[in-house]
């Protein structure tokens, strides 16, 4: 394990020294150079896992397909998704965008007195067991991001630029990351919010966040999987998610929709939002049957989630 | 063989006091590793906190304050050993800490929100957060504990802070990012660090006036007395050197060279050896100091940042 590590930090010291560092220097950031070598890490973190996804994911999906398409082009534009997000490109750019506001906030909070709390002061045992102290934080964020999922499909504005994520019909283990930027840059401004009340989660464990991610891949996967009687309880699998997908079902109702849950069905269960069918059914909106356009390239996907936002497709 | 191996043992173990431990802090991944100064390894790694960067001994030097600056809190180790002693919560966003020379006050800068704060220095009582430019980084104080002196990194300039009055004083502006800022001896000049590009400027500043500049190496960032009362040393960032600078004569005597991103430093207190983090490779670096050569390499954690052992070389 040890010469492993060796290995990584050897191979991100090359690409930062060579490459981010002179980079980041000609650009005058050098007040960034910390931030620049997490964000070499990210990217080969993200480069490894997309390399994984692919070899792994895909033979999933040629072993046991729920659906086989002739043509997979509309596939190609949610690669591009991935790439930009799992590679650090998008998440760089909001954490841009949103910086100056959130350290705004964070700033005139302190100046009145409130330092922001952290779950460790409720628990102070965490605070000597970080591996326990990251998994209450991916609890905590997973049902934060639970209500932010309610709230993409109940909000008639933010499920205008959400269902983008819900137009792909030739759903694969791509489509994770196929969201509008707008989408994207709000449920990030909400964890950050998150993060000023519970405080931040340890940084130590981007394997952990890796793993996350790739298990939110593996619930959009085109595959026949279940975990289980108790594995479906424990963790969302491609059978549950698909059914959050699955036109006239995933998305519409009374709660505008079920299986919510991203990470962790439990809430559902608790909430009422579960749906067990143990189909497999298609995936889409229900109004693309009547042909309405999402768009089949990035930009006009994006266009057009600016439109149906103002009301005008 | 055999008494070249002792003859070895005892140099290395003459740097240091028996069962000392050097501490380096992990800022990466929120733990400090215990290294053991005799045989170069790292013996263990124990969570801390948060984005620990930086640490200092207490005034009476019987406990270690370790700075976690996302966990806003501070934690108090045995400086020989490391073990942890005890937390204090509630003190906003720690990066760079330091105490007047009078120990009266306590001062915190807040790297990521754009504050300094001033705490009371026995009871860690907050006495003023000030708004101040943008990323304040490295501190420095007056022999009279008058002044606190403060890069910002951001917005290429160090303000001096009234610490009776809590407030701004006067600000300058400098070279691309400041970082490390540091007072001779004699009270006169303060020496600064400048990141963004590949020199120190030298300050007067009583009479708030650039004296001079010396070129040293790319990422000029901090520093570190070589105990002598004469000169310091200046961590390279970038060019992955070292300068040792003569306080005196203000010129830059040598450098030298240490592969992956120096950092901050030690020097033992019989003056052989220069301990640094080099952050890029998550490693700590010793370097003998009449060879210049880098003698060991020690993995350590993730972004080494802050380092002490406690028979370091005098502050000055």
């Amino acid at each position: 394990m040890d010469a492993l590590i060796a290995i990584w930090a050897q191979a991100q010291d090359a690409l930062f020294e060579s490459v981010v560092q002179p980079l980041v220097f000609h650009l005058g950031m050098t007040t960034w150079l910390e931030s620049a070598f997490d964000a070499t890490e990210i990217f080969m973190v993200g480069a490894l896992e997309v390399a994984v996804l692919a070899v792994v994911l895909g033979a999933l999906e040629k072993w046991r397909p729920v659906e086989v398409w002739a043509d997979r082009r509309p596939v190609r534009v949610d690669v591009i998704y991935t790439l930009l997000v799992r590679l650090g490109v998008l998440p760089l750019a909001i954490f841009f965008l949103l910086l100056p506001a959130v350290e705004g906030l964070d700033g005139w909070l302190r100046m009145h007195g409130f330092i922001p709390p952290k779950l460790e002061d409720a628990l102070p045992a965490l605070f000597a067991h970080p591996l326990a102290s990251f998994l209450a934080y991916l609890v905590v964020i997973d049902f934060v991001m639970y209500w932010l999922h309610r709230a993409q499909h109940g909000l008639g504005f933010w499920w205008a630029l959400h269902a983008l994520h819900h137009s792909q019909r030739e759903m694969t283990f791509w489509t994770d990351d196929r969201n509008h930027l707008l989408d994207m840059v709000m449920v990030d401004a909400a964890l950050a919010l998150t993060a000023l009340l519970v405080g931040v989660a340890p940084g130590q464990f981007v394997a952990i966040v890796a793993l996350s991610r790739a298990l939110e891949s593996l619930a959009h996967a085109n595959v026949r999987m279940s975990f289980g009687r108790f594995g479906e309880w424990l963790l969302v699998s491609p059978r549950f998610h698909r059914v959050h997908h699955a036109i006239g079902l995933g998305h519409e109702g009374g709660s505008r929709g079920c299986n919510f849950a991203v990470l962790l069905p439990v809430w559902d269960h608790l909430f009422g939002t579960a749906n067990g069918t143990r189909d497999y059914p298609a995936t889409g909106i229900r109004d693309q049957l009547h042909g309405r356009d999402y768009g089949e390239g990035f930009w006009r996907q994006q266009w057009l989630g600016l439109k149906r936002l103002a009301g005008r497709a | 063989m055999l008494l070249a191996a002792a003859a070895w043992a005892v140099a290395a173990h003459a740097s240091f006091a028996p069962g000392e431990k050097v501490i380096v802090l992990n800022s990466g991944d929120g733990s400090i590793s215990i290294v053991d100064p005799v045989t170069k390894q790292e013996e263990k790694r124990v969570p801390v906190g948060k984005e620990p960067h930086h640490l200092m001994a207490t005034p009476d030097g019987k406990e270690l304050i370790v700075a976690n600056a996302a966990s806003n809190d501070l934690v108090f180790l045995d400086p020989k050993t490391g073990d942890i002693l005890r937390r204090v919560s509630d003190i906003s966003d720690p990066y760079q800490i330091g105490y007047s020379p009078d120990k009266k006050w306590f001062v915190s800068a807040s790297n990521r929100l754009h504050r300094v704060d001033i705490y009371h220095g026995g009871s860690f009582q907050l006495a003023k957060r000030l708004a101040t430019g943008k990323v304040p980084s490295h501190i420095a104080f007056s022999a009279d504990s008058k002044l606190a002196f403060v890069t910002m990194q951001e917005s290429n300039e160090f303000s001096a802070i009234d610490l009776e009055k809590q407030e701004i004083l006067w600000t300058l502006p400098t070279g691309k990012q400041p970082a490390g800022i540091w007072m001779t001896p004699d009270d006169r000049h303060l020496l600064v660090g400048i990141t963004g590009e590949s020199h120190l400027e030298i300050y007067d500043w009583r009479a708030k006036k650039l004296v001079k500049r010396i070129l040293t190496g790319l990422g000029a960032h901090n520093f570190v007395a070589r105990g002598d009362g004469r000169h310091v040393f200046l961590s390279n960032r970038m060019a992955n050197t070292i300068s040792m600078v003569d306080q005196q004569t203000l010129e830059v005597k040598e450098t030298f060279k240490v592969p992956g991103g120096p950092d901050c430093m030690e020097i033992t207190k019989d003056g052989r050896q220069l301990w640094t983090t080099t952050r890029w490779i998550r490693k700590v670096t010793v370097v003998d100091l009449e060879t210049k050569q880098v003698l060991h390499q020690i993995p350590v954690g993730k972004s080494p940042h802050g380092l002490y052992f406690q028979s370091h070389a005098p502050r000055q």
